[in-house]
């Protein structure tokens, strides 16, 4: 409908559509006092903007000179948000090249030649493009079986974290105790160490159980990093769905466990694909628990992509070749769970 | 159910069934599922990345000789420390033999057993002294010198031999341009290189090594005495510091940032004439640099004690924990007996004399003269053999080496330093 259809009555319901955007070729229902101000107004609005035409005065607003000035509110306000969006989108600006371009510098000196890459001074464009520090690093021996061992380290970790995650958080979420409040407490708290300071030991314990060098055991150290955060985000998921949904499937004859598995898992399957990637992710990109407990076996790929830095030099561009290759399957994982992980953030974010 | 849906199910299916099998037999892909102990016939080597091709040719050779399999396992220089305190301590380890940096022997002496039949008197003459010296802690041979390493002069060939130059120079300085082999002519040929956006050479505030091979070359232990007493703040100490900080104004800014890395690309990239530098980085040279071709070799300069280097050798040592003794003793002995073997490698390192000297005529590998002068130099010695070595070296020498080149008083850094050092040791 457009404002022109709108009637207005009062002074609010006219400072209510002065304030709203319009379409293009919107016509204002707002009068203006006269020809010069409306002038000036519509010379300065851009499209889409208020428009302000010649207009007989009617009996609503005529004479009083409020319009106008509600006119240039309304123009200051518009223009101040503009100014605000433009600001934003500079930040936004700013911070994606922050962020991004630490990765782009690192694909462009994957394609630069030997010599660019330790060029002085850095230069962020390979004179040359090549191929051949992907040859070198993917030629390189273990490199295979390092992405092998990855892959299966992640997949068993994040299948851990969602197996003893989700009855945990549904458990806290649902029944309320006090215990459950201090072991929620207490999975923060495990998040406060640093992860050096239990690699050790883990690794000890590890090898005392027969399990040194293997995925089984990375996977566990890598549980006890992934765990507490995948509890705390599905308990954001759980409180954000209504209890009255589990109640009207258990009506409909439902066991608690059936509403669970029927009805709360699929509400919240956006918030359990969110923390199985960042699940995943943990998994996949950590380097110290994997440096520690990996040997002949079990070696991820992390590692093999730090051992390209020895004592003897850096080579930088079999490094980056290898860094830009094992990003490409979390690049992808996030694109194709893309709309699962929105969801799962929505979901999160309307919570109480 | 579409058939999309379908296949998606069963390839979360397979998948997991995969992940759940492997996790289940605790299998993974990297190789054969030996570790320590579980076959004679096959050893675990632990080597820092770079070391790794240095022992590829020679474990191949050891599996013909000996049937000994060989399983390499790779870990990055900084993590190696970590990992192999961990085992240590945890009494289990994943591996038969361990390549070790010389500094980490002191710390590691308790874990790793006595090699004493391995240096016979014939061992030992071909090994460089200063070598057998450092292998020997608390009176047994706990690590076999796999190869070492030191730091040489790397100068531009080209422009030594430039005419123009070599007349320049000579008016100037009133002698000939050449090699330097003194501290003064490596400043006055480093000043004279200094223009036109090139520098004579650098100064590398991030590392400690080439400043203590100054030290040396001034006629003192580095930073401790035979007698564990902190010398750092005495007379060589000074003038090797004063030296180094000299070379400031002929070398690149941010001398205080510069490490070994950035050092070896500023010569790679010919912004630097000459570079105090390990051996190996000779044969480093990219064949698309444009120093490549270009680049002469020389001992390390000397001081008033003569020429001297801080020697960088890794040591094979067998743990105490292994239940494969006998398969390591054996490869160990074994790449001694093919040590030479690791100069045909990438790295291109040994660390017998005979080795290197086998070598030393051969095209490409004019930097072996130079690298043996200065292992068998008179004043090269090895570092101090204490446990809490790294722990000095980052905590004190580096950050007061940072302050040096920026401009703080040698006299008084030195003096803070051993205060410093003290405390760590007590």
């Amino acid at each position: 409908m457009s404002t022109a259809d709108t009637p207005i009555n009062d002074r609010f319901a006219a400072e209510a559509v002065a304030y709203r955007p319009r379409p293009a070729g919107a016509v204002s229902a707002i009068p203006a006092t006269g020809t010069k101000a409306s002038g000036a107004t519509a010379g300065a609005a851009p499209t889409g903007a208020l428009t302000v035409e010649p207009a007989t005065p009617t009996s609503a607003v005529s004479g009083t000179g409020r319009p106008r000035r509600r006119n240039h509110h309304a123009e200051g306000l518009e223009a101040g948000r503009r100014s605000t969006r433009t600001l934003l989108w500079i930040i936004l600006a700013a911070a994606m090249v922050l962020y991004g371009f630490p990765f782009l510098y690192l694909l462009f000196t994957s394609f630069k030649a030997p010599i660019d890459t330790i060029a002085v001074p850095p230069t962020i464009l390979p004179k040359e493009w090549t191929l051949e520090n992907y040859t070198n690093a993917l030629g390189r021996s273990g490199v295979l079986a390092s992405f092998i061992n990855s892959a299966q380290t992640a997949i068993i970790s994040t299948l851990l974290s969602l197996v003893l995650a989700v009855p945990a958080a549904y458990g806290i979420t649902r029944y309320k105790t006090p215990s459950g409040r201090v072991f929620i407490m207490a999975a923060l708290v495990t998040r406060m160490v640093p992860p050096v300071a239990i690699g050790i030991p883990l690794a000890s314990m590890m090898s005392s159980a027969g399990l040194a060098d293997t995925p089984i055991a990375l996977s566990i150290a890598h549980t006890t990093i992934s765990l507490p955060l995948s509890i705390w985000l599905m308990s954001s998921f759980f409180e954000a769905v209504p209890n009255d949904l589990e109640e009207a499937a258990t009506v409909d004859g439902c066991s608690r466990l059936g509403a669970l598995w029927r009805v709360v898992i699929p509400v919240v399957s956006g918030g359990i694909a969110v923390t199985a990637i960042f699940a995943f992710l943990a998994s996949w990109n950590e380097f110290l628990f994997a440096l520690l407990m990996t040997a002949v076996r079990s070696q991820t790929t992390p590692v093999v992509i730090a051992n390209f830095q020895t004592q003897f030099g850096l080579d930088w561009g079999s490094m980056t070749a290898l860094a830009a290759v094992y990003s490409i399957p979390v690049i992808l994982l996030t694109l194709l769970l893309q709309r699962k992980i929105v969801a799962g953030m929505t979901l999160g974010a309307v919570k109480g | 159910m579409s058939s999309r849906i379908t296949i998606s199910r069963i390839a979360a299916l397979g998948g997991l069934s995969t992940a759940v099998l492997l996790a289940a037999t605790a299998c993974g892909a990297g190789g054969p599922a030996a570790t320590s102990g579980s076959a004679a016939s096959t050893v675990n080597v632990l080597v820092e990345a770079g070391g790794h091709a240095e022992l590829t040719g020679v474990a191949e050779q050891c599996t013909k000789d000996t049937g000994i399999n060989v399983n390499f396992v790779e870990l990055p220089y900084d993590g190696m420390f970590n990992r192999l305190s961990s085992e240590f301590s945890s009494g289990n380890v994943s591996f038969d033999v361990a390549a070790l940096d010389s500094v980490w022997l002191p710390s590691f002496k308790d874990a790793v057993q006595p090699i004493d039949e391995l240096f016979t008197d014939e061992a030992k003459k071909d090994i460089f002294p200063a070598l057998v010296k450092e292998a020997n802690v608390d009176g047994h041979f706990i690590g076999m010198p796999a190869w070492t390493n030191s730091e040489i002069i790397l100068y531009r060939k080209d422009l030594f031999e430039d005419a123009k130059n070599k007349t320049d120079f000579k008016a100037k300085f009133g002698y000939d341009l050449a090699a330097p082999t003194t501290w003064k002519q490596y400043q006055d040929i480093s000043e004279f290189f200094t223009k036109d956006g090139m520098y004579g050479t650098d100064v590398k505030g991030g590392v400690e090594t080439e400043w203590l091979a100054h030290v040396l070359q001034a006629g003192s232990p580095m930073v401790l005495d035979a007698n564990n007493n902190v010398v750092i703040d005495n007379a060589a100490h000074k003038d090797a510091l004063d030296f180094y900080t000299s070379l400031v104004k002929s070398a690149p800014p941010g001398a205080a940032q510069v490490d070994w890395a950035a050092a070896q690309n500023l010569f790679n990239q010919g912004k630097t004439a000459m570079t105090r530098f390990w051996a190996h980085a000779y044969r480093q040279i990219p064949k698309d640099s444009p120093v490549a071709g270009k680049v002469g070799a020389a001992p390390m300069i000397g001081g008033s004690a003569g020429v001297a280097g801080v020697p960088g050798p890794w040591y094979l040592s067998v743990p105490k924990a292994t239940k494969n003794s006998d398969a390591a003793k054996k490869f160990v002995k074994c790449a001694y007996d093919h040590n030479d073997l690791g100069i045909e490698s990438s790295l291109g390192l040994a660390s017998r004399i005979s080795a290197f000297e086998k070598y030393q005529d051969k095209p490409g590998y004019e930097s072996f003269k130079p690298l043996i002068e200065t292992l068998k130099g008179q004043a090269t010695a090895t570092r101090p053999a204490t446990a809490k070595w790294q722990q000095i070296v980052d905590t004190v020498l580096v950050p007061m080496l940072q302050k040096a080149v920026a401009g703080g008083d040698s006299a008084t850094l030195l003096a803070d330093a051993k205060k410093q050092i003290q405390d760590l040791l007590k």
